[in-house]
C-alpha cells in the first residue's frame, strides 16, 4: 500500500497516455529476468540510471518489543541481577561478548558469525519519542521523522532516492501487507511467500500465459493509473513463476518455521539476482508480559533459537553474496527493565538492535551503555543512547548508496558499525 | 473529455489511454459508479425509472429510504456497534479488540447492502478525514461511539457539527493525544491535525505559532480516565491571550471549553476549510485532480449553506464537470471488493457472521481494511497512490475467489449462470457481449473483446452450446477475467 504527497497528474491527456507499446515496454522492464515474459520482451532497466550497485538491505522487524537485556545481556552491570531476580540469565550461562555483555546461550548459532567479525549488536538504543504503546511507536520508529510532518516511511524515502528499478527492488516477505515503512510512493512487492505468489486461476504454464495474453490485451490504451500496475503485477508474476519454476534448494538447513522461510526467500530472491535493493521481514511474538521462561527453555529462548538459527542458515546460504548483504533488526521499543509479577516484562524504552552482514564492523558491542543506574534510566527503564536512525543512516551512507536525507535533522554522529563499501 | 465523444466510439479512442473508453458514457451508471459502492442491474433499472434528480434527492435525505433489511443485519449479527462506551466498558474485556472488529464488519456488510448507498460513501468519506484508526490501542471501547455519534450522525449534515463532535470525541481525543496534553506539557498532534487535516490544510494559511496556539485554545478537552467518557478539564486549561488566523481570545478562564467551541466553529467556516473540503469532495466524486472552479463554486456553496453537505454534494452531481469527467477515477480495492459482491449478488450469511468477517480478512490482504489506515490523513483517494503488484494481484485473485464462491463460503451467492441470459447466446462472441454487458454494463472495445475471446480459445463467430467450456468450468475464470479489466477497474 502507498500513500502518495505529490498531487497525480491528470488521466485523459494524450501526452499522458500509455501506448501498447509503453505498456509492454514497462512489462519488460520490470521483468527483469531474461527471457521471463511471455512476450519475450528486452529486460534492461527502463528509466536510465546505473544499476543499484549497494548492498542488499533486510530489516528484520521484532515486532511486539524485543528484550534485548536478555539477550545481549549487562552481566557486568551490578544491578542487572537485583532487577531481574526470577528471569535474569545466570552470568555462567552466558557467551562471553566483553567485559560488560553477554550473549543469550540460545543465540549460539550466531557465534561464528561474531567470531569472524560478521555480527554485532548496539545496546542501549532509542529514539526521541518515548511512548510505550506498540501502535504508535512502530508508526513513529517506521516513519522515522520525528517532529516533522512527513507521512511516508523511511524505506519509502530511501527507494525515492533512485530510479524505480526491478519489481523485485522492494519486496516484504512473510506477509501481503507491507510494513509502515515502505509507506509512499515508492512501489514494493509484499508477498506471504514465492510459492504463494501466484494467479489463483494459472495453475500452469499455459494458464499462465493464457492469463498473462488476456490480461494484457485488456489493458491495452488503459491510462497508466490502471495499465501500469497491471503491467507491473505481470512483469512479478513472470519473474516469481521462473522463481517457482527454478525451485529453489538452499545451500544450508533453515528451521521449518515461518522466520526460516521467510529469511529462505529472501536468500532465494538475492541469490535469483532479480534486483532486490530492500527486502523487509516481520517476526512478531515477542510481547513477553507473562512467563517468558529459563534461560534454558520457554518462550524467550525458543524465540532467540529460532532467530538464530534462521539468520546463521541465511548467513550459510548466501555464500559469497554474504558480502553484499546487511541484516539490521529492529523492535518498537525494548522491554522494562525491572520484572513483572507474572515473570515477564512489560513495555520500557531502550533496545538493543542486531547487525549480520559482510560489511558489519562485527564482534562487538557498540553504542554507549548509559548504565542502569536509576537516575540513568528513561521512565524507570533502560534510556537510549543511541537515535537508531543514526545506525540505518550510516547503513544508508556506506553500504546502501544512500544518504542521511531520509532522515529530517538527524545529527551527523555515528557509531562505525558497518566499513564503507570497498 | 467531453459527454458526446464517449459515443465517439470505443475503438477510435482505444489509443488514447483514456479512462472513458472503458466506461458506459449512460449518465446513470455513470452517477452510480461514483455515488455508491457500485451499480447492479436492479438499481439502474429502478434510477431509470425513478430519475436521477430524484434518486440523488432520496439518497441526499437517507432517512426518506426504507433500510430495513440492512438495519436489521446489523441489529442482528453486530448489536454491539450501538453500546454506548460505558456498555462497551461493562461488556468487554479490557483492551479486547472484539467490538473493534465489529465495527470493520459492520462497515463492509452496510457498504455493500445498504439501500442508503450515498450515505454510506460519504461515511467512509469522513471517516478518511477524522480519521481514528479501528482497530487500534486506544480506542477499543469509543471507536463504535465514535462511529455512531461522530461520523454516521453528521455525514450528510453540516460539517461543523461534526467537527465539533469529533474535537469532543474521546476515541479522536485519546487518538491525537490531545487527552494527554496540558498546559505545562502541551502535546501539539491534535492542534497540529486539527489544522493541517480536519480544516483549513497545510496551505491554510497558518504558521508555527498559530499551530501552537491551536494546541493551547484546546487544552482542556480531555478524557474521564475512570469513565473512558469526554470531559473537560479546567485545571489542564492553558490560560491567557490566543490567537490563531484571525481568531483571538483574551482565554482569562480555567474553563476555556466555550472558547474551544467558538474556535472550532470559526475554523469549520473558514474559507480555507471550505476550500479543503470541497477539493477532497472533487477528488472523491470527480476527478484525481480537481478543476479549480468546480472546487471554487462548491466552497462557495459550503460557506453560504452554512457548512451543510448535502447542497454541496447536489451541486457537484449536477454540474458540467461531474458529467464531462467520465472514467477519470479508479475503484481502491475496497471499492473494486464491495462493487465485485454487489455486481455478482452475493448475499450476507444465512447466520452468524463468518463470512463477513472473511470480507475484513480479505480487505486487509487487498490493502485498504476499512478504517484501518493507520496515519491521521486516512486511505489515499488517488489512482497513484493504488500502484502495487501485491495488492492488484489481490484484486486478480479476489474477483475469481467471488465468482468461484470459493472463499468466503459462508455468503450466499446466486448460481453463476444466472449472470447469463436465460436464452445461451448463439456464439462465443455474443456471449462475451451479454457476460460484459452483465458485469460491466456495456460491450467490451474489439481489441478487448479479442482478448476475452482469446482466453477462451475461440474466435468471436464460433458457435456456442450449453456444454462448452466458457459456459462450464471456466465461467468463472471468464467472470474474473472480465472483472480483472480497466472496465471494473475504472469508476
Amino acid at each position: 500500500m502507498t500513500a502518495m504527497t505529490t498531487p497525480p497528474q491528470k488521466c485523459g491527456c494524450p501526452d499522458y497516455s500509455m501506448s501498447r507499446r509503453a505498456f509492454l515496454g514497462r512489462l519488460g522492464a520490470v521483468g527483469a529476468l531474461a527471457g521471463l515474459t511471455s512476450t519475450g520482451l528486452s529486460t534492461q532497466m527502463a528509466f536510465g540510471a546505473g544499476p543499484y550497485t549497494g548492498d542488499v538491505l533486510v530489516v528484520l522487524s521484532l515486532r511486539g518489543g524485543f528484550d534485548g537485556l536478555n539477550t545481549i545481556v549487562p552481566t557486568g552491570d551490578p544491578r542487572y541481577t537485583e532487577v531481574r531476580p526470577s528471569i535474569r540469565i545466570p552470568q555462567g550461562a552466558l557467551l562471553p561478548l566483553d567485559e560488560m555483555f553477554g550473549l543469550h546461550p540460545a543465540m549460539a548459532p550466531l557465534m561464528p558469525w561474531w567470531n569472524s567479525g560478521d555480527f554485532a549488536a548496539v545496546q542501549a538504543v532509542g529514539m526521541a519519542n518515548q511512548t510505550r504503546s506498540h501502535f504508535e511507536a512502530m508508526e513513529e520508529m517506521e516513519r522515522a521523522a520525528p517532529g516533522s510532518s512527513l507521512r511516508t516511511g523511511w524505506l519509502d524515502r530511501t527507494l525515492g532516492l533512485r530510479d524505480t528499478g526491478s519489481a523485485f527492488q522492494a519486496v516484504q516477505i512473510g506477509s501481503s501487507m507491507a510494513a509502515s515503512a515502505f509507506r509512499g510512493p515508492s512501489p514494493e512487492l509484499a508477498m506471504r511467500s514465492i510459492d504463494d505468489f501466484d494467479l489463483s486461476g494459472a495453475w500452469d504454464a499455459t494458464e499462465r500465459r493464457r492469463w498473462s495474453d488476456a490480461l494484457t490485451g485488456l489493458h491495452a490504451g488503459a491510462p497508466p493509473m490502471v495499465a501500469t500496475p497491471a503491467a507491473t503485477t505481470l512483469g512479478a508474476l513472470a519473474g516469481a513463476a521462473a522463481m517457482q519454476d527454478a525451485g529453489y534448494t538452499p545451500d544450508a538447513d533453515y528451521p521449518n518455521s515461518d522466520l526460516g522461510r521467510a529469511m529462505r526467500d529472501v536468500a532465494r530472491v538475492i541469490k535469483s539476482d532479480v534486483g532486490l535493493q530492500v527486502a523487509a521481514v516481520d517476526y512478531g511474538d515477542w510481547d513477553m508480559h507473562t512467563d517468558m521462561g529459563t534461560v534454558n527453555s520457554g518462550w524467550l529462548t525458543d524465540k532467540l533459537s529460532e532467530l538464530a538459527r534462521s539468520l546463521a542458515a541465511f548467513a550459510t546460504d548466501l555464500g559469497a553474496k554474504f558480502g553484499d548483504v546487511t541484516v539490521v533488526t529492529l523492535t518498537e521499543f525494548g522491554r522494562s527493565l525491572v520484572e513483572n509479577g507474572s515473570g515477564g516484562v512489560d513495555h520500557g524504552h531502550g533496545q538493543a538492535v542486531l547487525l549480520l552482514g559482510g560489511g558489519v564492523n562485527g564482534g562487538q558491542v557498540h553504542g554507549t551503555w548509559p548504565t542502569l543506574e536509576r537516575d540513568a534510566l528513561a521512565g524507570g527503564d533502560l534510556a537510549g543512547t543511541t537515535d537508531y536512525r543514526q545506525i540505518l543512516a550510516e547503513i544508508l551512507e556506506k553500504r546502501c548508496q544512500g544518504s542521511s536525507s531520509v532522515f529530517p535533522d538527524l545529527t551527523s554522529d555515528r557509531l562505525g558499525v558497518v566499513r564503507a563499501r570497498g | 473529455m467531453s459527454v458526446a465523444s464517449i459515443t465517439a466510439g470505443p475503438a477510435a479512442a482505444a489509443g488514447a489511454g483514456n479512462g472513458a473508453v472503458f466506461v458506459s458514457g449512460d449518465l446513470t451508471l455513470h452517477l452510480l459508479r461514483r455515488a455508491t459502492f457500485g451499480p447492479t442491474p436492479a438499481l439502474r433499472k429502478a434510477v431509470k425509472k425513478q430519475g436521477r434528480a430524484a434518486w440523488l434527492n432520496k439518497q441526499l435525505s437517507p432517512s426518506s429510504i426504507d433500510d430495513s433489511v440492512c438495519d436489521r443485519l446489523i441489529r442482528d449479527r453486530f448489536p454491539h456497534v450501538n453500546w454506548t462506551i460505558p456498555q462497551a466498558r461493562d461488556g468487554l474485556e479490557p483492551f479486547s479488540w472484539d467490538l473493534m472488529y465489529d465495527v470493520s464488519m459492520a462497515t463492509i456488510a452496510r457498504a455493500t447492502w445498504s439501500k442508503r448507498q450515498l450515505f454510506e460513501v460519504m461515511c467512509e468519506f469522513w471517516s478518511n478525514h477524522l480519521n481514528v484508526t479501528n482497530p487500534s490501542d486506544r480506542v477499543w471501547d469509543n471507536r463504535q461511539d465514535y462511529d455512531r455519534r461522530v461520523i454516521r450522525k453528521h455525514a450528510l449534515g453540516r460539517f461543523e457539527d461534526m467537527l465539533i463532535a469529533s474535537a469532543t470525541h474521546p476515541a479522536m481525543l485519546l487518538y491525537l493525544n490531545n487527552a494527554d496534553s496540558t498546559k505545562d506539557n502541551p502535546n501539539e498532534n491534535y492542534g497540529r491535525e486539527l489544522l493541517e487535516l480536519h480544516t483549513v490544510s497545510v496551505n491554510g494559511g497558518y504558521n508555527e505559532q498559530d499551530m501552537r496556539n491551536s494546541t493551547l485554545i484546546m487544552t482542556g478537552f480531555g478524557v474521564n480516565w475512570r469513565h473512558g467518557t469526554f470531559q473537560y478539564s479546567g485545571r489542564d486549561h492553558y490560560r491567557g491571550p490566543v490567537s490563531v488566523m484571525g481568531f483571538s481570545h483574551p482565554n482569562p478562564d480555567a474553563d476555556g471549553y466555550s472558547m474551544g467551541i467558538k474556535y472550532l466553529k470559526y475554523l469549520a467556516n473558514h474559507p480555507s476549510t471550505a476550500h479543503h473540503l470541497a477539493y477532497k469532495l472533487c477528488e472523491r466524486f470527480v476527478s484525481d485532480s480537481p478543476d479549480a472552479a468546480l472546487v471554487d463554486r462548491l466552497a462557495a456553496t459550503y460557506l453560504a449553506k452554512g457548512t451543510a453537505i448535502a447542497p454541496v454534494l447536489r451541486q457537484l452531481f449536477n454540474s458540467d464537470e461531474f458529467a464531462g469527467s467520465l472514467g477519470e477515477k479508479t475503484r481502491r480495492p475496497l471499492e473494486d471488493l464491495v462493487a465485485t459482491l454487489r455486481v455478482l449478488d452475493y448475499k450476507p450469511d444465512r447466520k452468524g457472521r463468518q463470512g463477513m468477517q472473511a470480507l475484513v480478512w480479505i480487505s486487509e490482504g487487498l490493502g485498504q481494511q476499512p478504517l484501518a489506515w493507520s496515519p491521521p490523513d486516512g486511505y489515499p483517494d488517488v489512482a497513484l497512490s493504488w500502484q502495487s503488484a501485491g495488492g492488484t494481484l489481490a484484486r486478480w485473485n479476489t474477483h475469481l475467489s467471488l465468482a468461484a464462491h470459493w472463499w468466503p463460503q459462508e455468503l450466499r451467492q446466486p448460481p453463476l449462470v444466472e449472470l447469463l441470459p436465460r436464452r445461451l447466446p448463439k456464439t462465443h462472441g455474443a456471449l462475451v457481449d451479454a457476460l460484459s454487458k452483465r458485469l460491466v454494463f456495456r460491450t467490451l472495445a474489439a481489441p478487448h473483446k479479442q482478448a476475452v475471446l482469446g482466453f477462451l480459445g475461440r474466435s468471436a463467430s464460433d458457435p456456442l452450446d450449453s456444454g462448452d467450456e466458457a459456459v462450464r468450468w471456466r465461467l468463472p475464470y471468464l467472470v474474473a477475467l472480465i472483472l480483472d479489466s480497466p472496465y471494473h477497474c475504472v469508476r
